[in-house]
């Protein structure tokens, strides 16, 4: 029981997404950003505060560090499907199929 | 990208570059702000006086006390951009002999922040609390760049390095100022125009003689 709860935290904090998620986030993070800086200088300049300007910039930063950081669903939508082990068919059996995988003591039973 | 902490650096790092890139901009957006001051200024009164750079100084010096009077326009430097302006009134004299050296030296000066800057003011809580108020929901308050100085005092009494500036001759005031910005270079008063910046218009007075050194002890030996 204790080890589940570990391990939800330890997915939690680690918050790993699949390849299409970090793409996505890489495209995310640049254009986010972007926008905020272009944002906060147009503001700045024509309402001519630049205390605006800073807090415009400063919350926009925030805003894309709560959409990019935490690994949000829309960031797992395409896990990696792996082949079987052994080749699956062509190697042929029984013998293969039924090979475990130990990683960090935990047992991936594959078929 | 693959776990939060490398989404932290990735985002963390990106951010920098475009805060430096939005701060490059915002520097270079003063370029687009037309500088236009003037000013109209004038030596309203000067008298030297013989005085000690100090208390225990056994060495006696001359000091020159100018007044003058000024009517300035620096409104045009309180942009977004504008954190504080120095303003500072120097006066100006030929070297004597054949030195070729101009003098100068600041008779008087002032910091005048824009509202931005406000709480930065090296001022007590009731001013501050009275120049906060003089800009209630302003950004900027332009109106900060007009002076008016009616025969002002300097603060500063000049001497020269030799200690003599009685009579000298072809004495000169002049105002400059400094734009310090919150984002980017300190600029100074200009001598001539770059794009929208304007030198300044006025800002120096006719040249005047300083007089002799004013006779300190004639009614008291009249008395004695």
């Amino acid at each position: 029981m204790a080890e589940q709860l570990l391990d939800q935290a330890r997915d939690l904090v680690d918050g790993q997404i699949d390849f299409e998620g970090q793409k996505l986030a890489e495209i995310l993070t640049t254009v986010l950003l972007s926008v905020v800086g272009a944002i906060a200088f147009f503001v700045g300049f024509f309402l001519q505060d630049i205390a605006l300007a800073l807090k415009v910039g400063l919350a926009g930063t925030a805003l894309t560090f709560l959409v990019i950081v935490p690994p949000w669903p829309f960031f797992n939508r395409h896990p990696v499907k792996w082949l079987p082990v052994g080749g699956g068919r062509t190697a042929g059996g029984a013998a293969a199929a039924h090979q475990n995988v130990v990683i960090d003591d935990k047992m991936f039973a594959q078929n | 990208m693959y776990n939060s902490l490398t989404r932290i650096q990735n985002v963390f790092g990106f951010f920098t570059t475009v805060a430096f890139a939005v701060a490059a901009i915002i520097a270079a957006s003063d370029f687009t702000a037309p500088r236009t001051p003037s000013s109209e200024i004038k030596m309203t009164n000067v008298q030297v006086v013989k005085g000690r750079p100090h208390y225990y100084s056994t060495k006696k010096e001359e000091y020159a006390i100018i007044k003058f009077s000024m009517d300035a326009d620096l409104s045009s430097l309180f942009t977004w951009n504008t954190k504080q302006v120095f303003v500072y009134v120097t006066a100006e004299w030929p070297s004597a002999g054949t030195q070729n050296q101009t003098n100068s030296a600041v008779i008087w000066d002032s910091i005048i922040t824009a509202p931005s800057s406000d709480h930065l003011a090296n001022i007590g809580p009731a001013t501050l609390k009275k120049l906060r108020r003089s800009a209630a929901g302003k950004a900027t308050d332009p109106s900060r760049g007009l002076l008016s100085l009616k025969n002002q005092r300097p603060k500063y009494q000049i001497t020269h390095p030799t200690g003599r500036i009685a009579k000298s001759a072809d004495v000169a005031l002049r105002l400059h100022y400094n734009v310090q910005p919150w984002v980017g270079l300190l600029t100074w008063d200009q001598g001539r125009d770059y794009g929208l910046w304007q030198a300044m218009k006025g800002g120096l007075t006719k040249a005047f003689s300083l007089p002799a050194v004013k006779a300190k002890d004639e009614g008291k030996k009249k008395k004695a």
